[in-house]
């Protein structure tokens, strides 16, 4: 009897959170809250970061399309100049243990340190819980967030969707014109774009 | 020549003047193991049907075939891309899905001939719940039409080059270029069909969606959050999976809501997240459970005012 009260219980608390749990949030939405632990060890609420513009940087250092924007240093010059006025980064990676781009703690800090990457924080989401919420489904994808808390972009980094570094000089960097167009108060011109990339490598996934 | 070979082989104490020092544990071996590879590379040299156009990739191998075997001026002629995938690696269709990016091809091809574009056989659905792909396993041929103008030269071949750009991805995913190429007889007379790679042509042409039968009815609308196709094919549709042809239209992974009739089916297709306008036509290809493929290519009515 017990055991059966408890199924049922367990039932009708997934039935009511299951629209949280697998509605991911669109453009002009409220951006779900989070807490995530990144490889320096610290825990970061997306809470605490109201009144901040927030990005969030899906990553997998083996991907090649993830590599374009790494070993060409455009993702690093992105993290750079946009900490630099204020917004808060935050590089997640959604692989599953053993999967392609997971990472250690140590590995990610020695990888940042390499690479020069910059960003506030890289946030290891091995269970793909981050990842799920935000429903990411290519490294690279990128959602902003502004300081009211609202999903203002939500897609691909740029508009040229190849793996060749040689495309972005000529490529509109979606990143930076949103960032730019909300902090001067104009309307995000492309808020929404489809992500380009390999696959999250969430648990379960074979490709 | 069986002599020599034996010469080679014999224990070390034997050979003719040779200082070989090594830590290998027998020199005999060593010899016999050279003597081999050089008769295999000369044999794959000499009297190898290696065609001079396959590509080795990254796991598989790529090709530019034709069906015919010569060029004939003012005659079409249909060439294929041939990739033969490893197992579990896959490339994707014209519209990737939700992740990965489609073979594209760049022609170098001589004064007279023109190549079309991709005719792409009918997609598998790849990937996971969440993350979902249209692409290709296996032995896929992608076929292109190509057309030869009346005046092509017929002195010399015809040359014809294809630089091949792609994505093979399994657990993981590797950009490819290919520089493939393939010469060809031009012929006055008509092109006799290639019997070596016809069954191919035949099979690829076989997995190629199908014009929809001229008896069916399509409608389509959209709402805020879905396109909704209507199918009236004279007879109940239990099952059938829509490919989006264009990308960032519907969305992936979304599961598709089919309502059976005893005349078709109602599809309800969710839009993609990225869609921010209105869509002229929904393109696409409907398969059936028996795997009968059909293009679909209809105009979409917007929503009534107060829907």
């Amino acid at each position: 009897m017990k055991r059966a009260v408890l199924a049922l219980a367990t039932l009708a608390l997934l039935f009511v959170a299951a629209p949280i749990l697998f509605s991911a949030p669109k453009v002009g939405e409220p951006a779900p809250d989070f807490t995530a632990t990144a490889s320096n060890g610290k825990t970061y609420h997306l809470a605490d970061y109201r009144g901040k513009y927030v990005v969030l940087e899906w990553h997998n250092n083996g991907c090649p399309y993830t590599r374009k924007h790494y070993e060409s240093g455009n993702m690093q010059r992105l993290q750079k100049e946009w900490t630099a006025k204020g917004v808060v980064w935050f590089t997640v990676i959604s692989s599953a243990p053993g999967a392609q781009g997971y990472m250690t703690a140590d590995a990610e800090n020695s990888y940042m340190s390499k690479m020069s990457a910059a960003p506030t924080a890289a946030l290891l989401d091995p269970a793909g819980d981050l990842g799920h919420l935000y429903d990411a489904k290519t490294t690279p994808q990128i959602v902003i967030i502004n300081p009211q808390g609202t999903v203002i972009y939500d897609g691909a980094i740029d508009d040229h969707p190849t793996s060749d570094p040689a495309d972005i000089p000529n490529s509109k960097n979606y990143v930076s014109a949103a960032l730019e167009e909300a902090m001067s108060g104009r309307p995000v011109d492309t808020p929404t774009s489809r992500p380009y990339g390999c696959s999250v490598k969430y648990p379960g996934s074979s490709h | 020549m069986e002599r020599r070979f034996a010469a080679m082989c014999m224990p070390a104490e034997s050979k003719r003047d040779l200082a070989v020092k090594h830590s290998f544990p027998c020199a005999r071996y060593r010899a016999s193991f050279l003597c081999l590879t050089f008769i295999i590379i000369c044999c794959a040299l000499l009297c190898g049907r290696e065609p001079a156009n396959a590509a080795p990739i990254s796991h598989g191998t790529l090709d530019l075939i034709a069906e015919d075997s010569s060029i004939a001026p003012g005659h079409a002629i249909t060439l294929g891309l041939h990739f033969k995938l490893e197992h579990g690696w896959h490339i994707y269709w014209v519209n990737p899905g939700d992740s990965g990016e489609p073979p594209i091809v760049t022609w170098q091809l001589p004064e007279g001939i023109t190549a079309g574009v991709i005719e792409w056989p009918t997609p598998q659905k790849l990937g996971t719940s969440t993350i979902v792909d249209y692409g290709y396993e296996g032995d896929v041929l992608l076929l292109v039409p190509a057309r030869a103008a009346a005046n092509v030269a017929t002195a010399k071949p015809a040359q014809l080059g294809a630089a091949v750009r792609f994505l093979i991805c399994r657990e993981m995913c590797i950009p490819g270029k290919a520089q493939l190429s393939l010469t060809l007889p031009v012929r006055a007379q008509a092109a006799s069909p290639d019997g070596a790679v016809e069954p191919m042509f035949a099979a690829a042409r076989a997995h190629l969606p199908k014009p929809s039968p001229a008896t069916w009815k399509y409608s389509a609308r959209e709402t805020k959050s879905d396109f909704v196709l209507d199918l009236n094919a004279g007879h109940a549709i239990a099952k059938a999976i829509f490919f989006p042809r264009e990308e960032s239209q519907v969305n992936n992974s979304a599961p598709q809501q089919l309502v059976s009739s005893p005349t078709g089916l109602k599809l309800t297709l969710e839009k993609a997240d990225e869609l921010t306008k209105s869509v002229a036509r929904l393109k696409g290809v409907l398969v059936l459970q028996s795997g009968e493929a059909y293009i679909v290519d209809v105009p979409v009515r917007p929503t009534p005012a107060g829907r």
